[in-house]
Parts: C-alpha cells; sequence; structure tokens
C-alpha cells in the first residue's frame, strides 16, 4: 500500500483549492487534498478545521464555493449524493441514521430492492441470501436479516452500514469517526476490516480524532487546521505526536508542557501492595511536585492499584502511607479525607454530575468548606469562578449544566472539583480519553502547573507517548506487577511498548 | 446567548404553568362552587386539604430528589399514631407519648434505611414490602384492624392542642405545616445534606466518587422522610382520638402527585419543596372546590387525575422546548 503512494498511484480524489463559506465565515479557505487509489488516507484536525464541510462537499451535500473536486480524473460542478454514490463513493457515519424499526435486510437493500423478474414484488429471498452472505463474508457474522436495526448494538448497526457499502461494489468508503461509538475489542475488528478492504483494492478515507488509529492504519494522512491542508504526510515520516503538534500548529515541547519541579517530602508511599488476582508486590513513591506515570494492558493491574489507593477496592496486603501515616482506606471517603483525589476514566458517569450546574459539580466534594449550617452561596460562586478562570474551562456560565459543556471542559470540572477540596495527591485516570487535542494540552498544562505548587501526580494513560511527555518517571504493569520503571525524559515509546506488551518476558524466557 | 434567553423564557412558562394553573383553578371554583371564596371555607381549605398533606408531600420530596421514592410514608404515620395513643393509654405525660410516636414512625425509616443503603433494594420496592409489612404488624397488633381509642372523659386538653388548638388566632396544623415547609425547604436547598440528597438523585456513583459516604445519605434521607411523616401521625391522633389501623396510606398517592407536579416548578425539573408546596395546594383546592360544586364524588378522582396529567404535560413539554433551545 505504501508503495503505491511513492510510486504515485493515480489521484481517485483530487480537491484543489476548495473554498466554502457559510454567511460570512468561511469554513474551508482553500484546501486541497489528493487521495491514491487504493491507500488508506487518514484525515484529521480540530474540530473546526473543516473535516466535516469537506466529506459534506464529497457527499454532494454542500457545493463548493470556489475550487474543483476531481473524482477519478473528472471534474464534478454539481454533486449530488445520488451521483456521489454512482460514483462509487460510500459513506459511514457513525451518526448516519439508520430506521430503528427496519429489518436488517430492508436496510441494506433500501433503494435498490432486488424484484423477481418480471414483477413488481421484492425478490426478499435474493435479500436475504445476499445479506447473509455479505455479512459472513466480511463480519463471520451470522446476523439474521429479519433482526429489528433498533435491537442491534453500536458496533453491529456500523456493521450493517458497512455492508450496505459494500454491496454497491464501492470504490472509496469514507469512515467518519467510526470508532467513537466502539469498545476497544470492536474497534480492533473495525480496523481489520479496513486493512482487508483496502486489499481489496477499495480506497478508504478514513476522519478520526484519535490519532493512534491513524498512526496504526494509514499510508497517509492529510492535517488539515483553520480550513485548509498544512500537511499531506506519508506515514512512515510522521508520529502521533507530530501529527498532533500539526494539528495545533505548535512545536512538539509546546505539546506537552513539563515544568522542571524538584521534587519535595514523599506524599504518598505504597510497599508490597497485593490484591489477590489482580497484582501483587507493588511499591513506589510519590513526591511533592512529582508526575509518575502507570501504564499497562487491560488487567495489568494498573487501573486497579489506582482504584484501592482511592479506597474503591480492599487491597489484601500490603501498606500504604500518606506522608509518613499509615492509612487504610476502605472507601473514597478516607481517601479524600487524606486529600486524595481521584479523576476517573468514565468521565461522564463518575467524575461528573451531567444535570447539576457547574457550580455544584465543582463544590460537590468540599461542601464542608462553604457550610456553616446553611451553604454560604456568595464564597460557593467566587471559587467556581475563580476556577473557571483559572481553568479556562468554556461554559455558558457557572449555572450552566455540567451536560451542556464539551468533554474537554467536562474534564476540567472533574479536576476542579479536588482543587476546589485542596486536594494534594491527584489519581489521574486516562484523564485525556474522548478530549479534542486543544484539551488536552491545557490539561497538561494544568498537570504541570498542580506539580509546580506542590501536589503529586499519578497519571495512569495508554497513551505512552502522552504519558513520557507529561511525567517524571514511569511505571509499567504486566500481569499484576510493576515490571520496569523508566526516567520519562530519557525513554522512547518503543522502549515503554515493549514492556507493556510483555514482549521482554517473551525475551527472557527465550534467551 | 439568543438560545440562552430563549430556553430562559420557556423555563419562565414552565414555573408560570403551575401558578396559572393555580390562578384557574382558583378563580373557576370561585365562580361556578357556592361559598368557596367564604373565610371559613379558605381556612378550612388550609387545614383540612392543605396541612396534612403538604406534610407528607415535603416528606416525599427527600425521597425524590434522592432518586427514590417512600410508598411507606403512611405506615410511618400510623406506627407513629399507634406508638402516641399506646403510650398516652399508658398513662405517660403527652410531650413524652409524642416524643415516643416520633420514634415509631422514625423507626419505619430505619427499616427503610436498612432495606435500601444497608441491603441495596431498589427504593420502590424495599418501601413497598414496608407498606405490607406494616399492614400485617397494625392487624397483629390490633386484633385484626381494631381502632384504639382513648376514652373520651380520659382525652387530656394537651393531647388535644396539636389537633384543635390554636396559636396567635392560627391552627396548630397550619402552623407545624408551616415551620415543616420552612424547614425543609432551608434543609433541601441551603445545606450541605440537602445538595448531597439532590447529587444524589441526579447521579449517584459521582457522589460516591466525590468521597461522600453514599450510604449514610440514603439511610438518613429515608429515616428523615418517615421522621416528617409521623408529625402527621401525631396531628391526626390528635384530631380525632383515635388510632385507625392503616389509615395513613390516604396520603399516599396525593403526595407522590404533588411532588410531580412540583418538579415543573424548578427550571430543571428537580423536585423542590416550594413546588411540592403549590401542588399541594393545587390538589387541595380542588378536592374542595368539587366537593362544594356538588358533583359526584366518584369524579373528583378524575378532576384530580386530569390535573396531574395537564401540568406534568406543560412541564415536560417545556423542558423539552428549553432543552431544544
Amino acid at each position: 500500500m505504501v508503495d503505491a503512494v511513492e510510486n504515485g498511484g493515480d489521484a481517485i480524489l483530487h480537491f484543489d483549492g476548495v473554498v466554502k463559506r457559510f454567511g460570512g465565515a468561511a469554513a474551508l479557505s482553500g484546501a486541497s487534498l489528493t487521495v491514491r487509489r487504493g491507500t488508506v488516507h487518514g484525515l484529521v484536525g480540530q474540530n473546526g478545521a473543516g473535516k466535516s464541510t469537506l466529506i459534506k462537499l464529497l457527499a454532494g451535500l454542500h457545493r463548493a464555493d470556489e475550487g474543483t473536486i476531481e473524482i477519478d480524473g473528472k471534474a464534478y460542478e454539481r454533486l449530488t449524493p445520488h451521483l456521489a454514490e454512482a460514483l462509487g463513493i460510500h459513506f459511514i457515519h457513525q451518526d448516519r441514521l439508520l430506521v430503528p424499526t427496519f429489518t436488517v435486510g430492508e436496510t441494506l437493500f433500501l433503494g435498490r430492492e432486488p424484484r423477481i423478474a418480471g414483477t413488481p414484488f421484492l425478490d426478499r429471498a435474493a435479500m436475504r441470501r445476499k445479506a447473509a452472505e455479505m455479512l459472513d463474508r466480511y463480519f463471520g457474522l451470522q446476523l439474521p436479516a429479519s433482526a429489528l436495526i433498533a435491537d442491534l448494538s453500536a458496533a453491529e448497526k456500523q456493521i450493517v452500514q458497512i455492508t450496505r457499502a459494500l454491496i454497491a461494489n464501492p470504490k472509496v468508503l469514507v469512515f467518519d469517526e467510526p470508532t467513537a461509538a466502539l469498545v476497544r475489542r470492536e474497534a480492533d475488528l473495525l480496523f481489520r476490516l479496513i486493512r482487508r478492504l483496502s486489499e481489496e483494492g477499495i480506497t478508504i478515507l478514513y476522519i478520526s480524532h484519535y490519532l493512534g488509529e491513524i498512526v496504526d492504519l494509514c499510508d497517509t494522512v492529510t492535517v488539515l487546521r483553520n480550513g485548509r491542508d498544512v500537511a499531506t504526510l506519508p506515514i512512515t515520516e510522521t508520529s502521533a505526536a507530530k501529527i498532533g503538534a500539526l494539528m495545533v500548529n505548535r512545536a512538539i515541547g509546546e505539546l506537552y508542557p513539563k515544568p522542571q519541579v524538584t521534587p519535595g517530602e514523599t506524599l504518598l508511599q505504597v510497599e508490597n501492595l497485593a490484591l489477590t488476582d489482580r497484582y501483587d508486590e507493588v511499591s513506589f513513591t510519590l513526591r511533592r511536585g512529582e508526575v509518575l506515570g502507570f501504564t499497562g494492558l487491560v488487567g495489568s493491574g494498573a487501573k486497579e492499584v489506582v482504584r484501592t489507593l482511592f479506597g474503591l477496592d480492599r487491597p489484601t496486603g500490603g501498606t500504604v502511607s500518606v506522608k509518613g501515616e499509615a492509612v487504610f482506606a476502605t472507601d473514597p471517603a478516607k481517601a479524600t479525607a487524606k486529600r486524595l483525589a481521584l479523576v476517573p476514566e468514565d468521565r461522564r458517569r463518575d467524575g461528573v454530575a451531567l444535570d447539576l450546574a457547574v457550580t455544584e459539580n465543582t463544590t460537590l466534594a468540599s461542601l464542608g468548606r462553604f457550610s456553616r449550617g446553611l451553604i454560604d452561596r456568595g464564597a460557593e460562586r467566587r471559587q467556581t469562578e475563580d476556577l473557571v478562570k483559572r481553568l479556562q474551562i468554556k461554559t455558558d456560565g457557572i449555572d450552566a449544566l455540567v451536560r451542556t459543556l464539551s468533554g474537554g471542559n467536562q474534564q476540567k470540572v472533574a479536576i476542579a472539583k479536588w482543587l476546589s477540596r485542596q486536594s494534594e495527591i491527584y489519581l489521574l485516570d486516562e484523564p485525556t480519553v474522548g478530549v479534542d487535542i486543544a484539551a488536552k494540552v491545557e490539561i497538561y498544562r494544568l498537570i504541570g502547573e498542580l506539580a509546580e505548587r506542590g501536589a503529586g501526580i499519578l497519571v495512569l494513560s495508554s497513551d505512552i507517548e502522552e504519558l513520557l511527555g507529561i511525567t517524571d518517571r514511569v511505571l509499567v504493569f504486566f500481569r499484576g506487577r510493576v515490571t520496569r520503571e523508566f526516567i520519562s525524559s530519557e525513554t522512547s515509546p518503543d522502549q515503554v511498548l515493549t514492556d507493556v506488551t510483555g514482549a521482554h518476558e517473551t525475551l527472557r524466557h527465550a534467551g | 446567548m439568543a438560545t440562552a434567553s430563549l430556553s430562559a423564557f420557556t423555563r419562565g412558562i414552565g414555573r408560570y404553568a403551575l401558578v396559572a394553573a393555580l390562578a384557574a383553578v382558583f378563580a373557576t371554583f370561585a365562580a361556578l362552587a357556592p361559598g368557596f371564596l367564604s373565610g371559613a371555607n379558605l381556612v378550612s381549605v388550609l387545614v383540612n386539604n392543605f396541612a396534612l398533606l403538604a406534610i407528607v408531600a415535603v416528606a416525599m420530596t427527600f425521597a425524590v430528589s434522592a432518586g427514590g421514592i417512600d410508598l411507606s410514608v403512611g405506615t410511618a404515620i400510623d406506627f407513629a399514631s399507634f406508638a402516641f395513643v399506646s403510650l398516652v393509654l399508658a398513662g405517660q405525660p403527652i410531650p413524652l407519648a409524642a416524643l415516643g410516636g416520633l420514634a415509631g414512625g422514625a423507626l419505619v425509616g430505619l427499616f427503610n434505611a436498612v432495606l435500601i443503603a444497608g441491603i441495596g433494594i431498589s427504593p420502590f420496592l424495599a418501601t413497598l414490602g414496608t407498606l405490607f409489612v406494616g399492614r400485617s404488624v397494625q392487624q397483629l397488633l390490633t386484633n385484626g384492624g381494631n381502632p384504639v381509642y382513648l376514652p373520651p372523659a380520659g382525652v387530656p386538653e394537651a393531647f388535644r392542642f396539636l389537633g384543635h388548638g390554636s396559636v396567635a388566632g392560627l391552627p396548630v396544623p397550619l402552623l407545624v405545616a408551616a415551620l415543616v415547609i420552612a424547614g425543609a425547604w432551608l434543609v433541601l436547598s441551603r445545606t450541605r445534606f440537602g445538595r448531597v440528597v439532590l447529587a444524589t438523585g441526579i447521579q449517584a456513583s459521582v457522589v460516591r466518587y466525590s468521597g461522600i459516604r453514599l450510604s449514610r445519605v440514603t439511610a438518613a434521607t429515608y429515616v428523615l422522610v418517615s421522621a416528617i411523616a409521623a408529625i402527621v401521625g401525631l396531628i391526626l391522633t390528635s384530631t380525632v382520638t383515635v388510632y385507625i389501623p392503616s389509615s395513613g396510606n390516604a396520603f399516599l398517592l396525593n403526595a407522590i402527585g404533588a411532588t410531580f407536579i412540583g418538579t415543573t416548578f424548578d427550571p430543571h425539573g428537580r423536585p423542590n419543596v416550594p413546588g411540592t408546596v403549590l401542588g399541594v395546594l393545587l390538589l387541595g383546592i380542588v378536592a374542595n372546590g368539587l366537593l362544594l360544586s356538588g358533583l359526584n364524588f366518584y369524579w373528583q378522582q378524575v378532576g384530580t387525575g386530569l390535573l396531574i396529567f395537564s401540568v406534568l404535560a406543560i412541564g415536560f413539554a417545556n423542558r423539552k422546548a428549553a432543552a431544544r433551545a
């Protein structure tokens, strides 16, 4: 596939100097994009960079104000959704509407139902046969054609969409944020499928927020920023960090603003901590001003240790002490009393209450500070306003429900809650998952600022590049044990990855 | 900003709907029901149709705020009443007997707390179970449900004070209701406990992850609900000088209705004490007005049901509009 790029395989899609304005604002201001036949082409950019406008132009949903769009070497001035499909361009969109009360079979053949020869009647038998054949061939899936769309999981609905596109023998498949609603395992299946479709000669245009996916999957990536293409690179010559830096127009160093802090007293000391069947012999210390990273696969024990520290699980052995004092946190209330804070991975379930206001969320863990019998609402509002300003939380005001905030800003509220509590030990579990790149950088900066102010921070992340960029040290968990400790500034992601996947274990056994 | 002011406007209508319904119902009965506007009748509405239900509904508001419900408020009323009457019959001084009554009611809440916060049964099923168990226990205690009378000669004046007394010309039940309403409003909207109860009802796991002991909050909520309801048991017993087994359940459905009608009074549809009080007032006026209009008794419940539907429908439509804006 990389060969195709290097050999300059012909362009199946070619956008040249495309401009699209909505009212006064230009969503695209001279964007160019060339997708070569048979490649997997990634398209990335922050929200508002122009990705979806570009895709809508291709789908014939909007018309360009300036510039040309060529498909298979032929320029089209008046693309319509129907024409785009006729030219073999199909779109897989997570939010694409499927009629919930239709069956799988009806959905697959909607608008192009096979008929019994010479009659106006639908050939249901043929529909069933063809649907079953396609689903089995590409997905190894026995999804009955009579199943209702409403009963399918997000992944199955996506499969139906893809199958529907495949039935039409597509030339180009456009995936728009396809993994947003999928769990990890489902996403892996999707990636395998995309590689296979690519081998079968279908050109893929792949749009995603997740730069890791782009790097794994694509041959070439184009970065959009402010309505223009700022770079098109072969994937072999770039990395997720470089792509991220291009998206936000910052140098890589600025992406991970890590201040130099001299560590102070020991805040947290963990010795031989164990939880049967989860982890064993876990020992480490966390000092003031330090940012410590945890990483490991699912089930490696890293997340379970964090849960234990916050009192969510009880350890079966070992000791934890905070500032030299032994602590046995049997519930989060005891942990928070020791000034521990947890920013949980499932932010929308455990981190913030979506239907409480920004104020109510911010002070939820520290109401004691604001109440003498009655809550001092003035003090509560002042504290919230301070934190909104300090964390640059974008909200319609402190009385807005947290539901109305973007993912990154919701995460900042989850952190603000602990700043209000004046916590000293921060446990951050995947703090930047589902957060756009600009908000990520702000969260990194905030972590650095907390360290400067003397907090101890423990970050659990599966994004190793991020982890190395923002921490002082990284502990790698493998099968319930800390197998390696790295000094972040002296380590490359590949070195960590070897330990995360346990490759060194295999080597050791083999050697 | 335009969308913000639009949603504020529609929410404004949502709050206005409940007050408007109240005004409309009041005006209708003032015009149609003979004697509705008389001073004596209005006082009777407040004492007979409002005060006791308001106390129960305010109690219910706590349970609904915490994301639950308490179907056993009637049981708490009955247990309070039974304990009160029994202690008086046993010759205990009235204030002590009254305290015993409150404790008897709170005991029901403690039982709920164990089921809900301790064992983890859903509030609906736990309190439904308590309702059934409470009914049986009362039948066992009273030889199959016989009322327990206080001998007319032996009823001390102090006993009748809660039900029949007045302070500065105001009937005691109404005063007690006013105190309960004011206290509950402060607790629910202005204290740490109230805030945590509200947060529990909205997203319990966040409360737990914020380092707050969820089970304690839940337990305290259900004990409080029963303790407030127990006050009604005392007033009721004092009014009629008799304990009638399982009579407290009469308040249950109206209390739930008033609480949910009251949610339309909050911009975010949260249960709230002022809304609940308006809901009780609405139900009370309708019950009294329909009675005075000479409408067949059996139609009264239809009227109440229609009222609940319409207020909730308006509130829901407005919230949806606000969400869309």
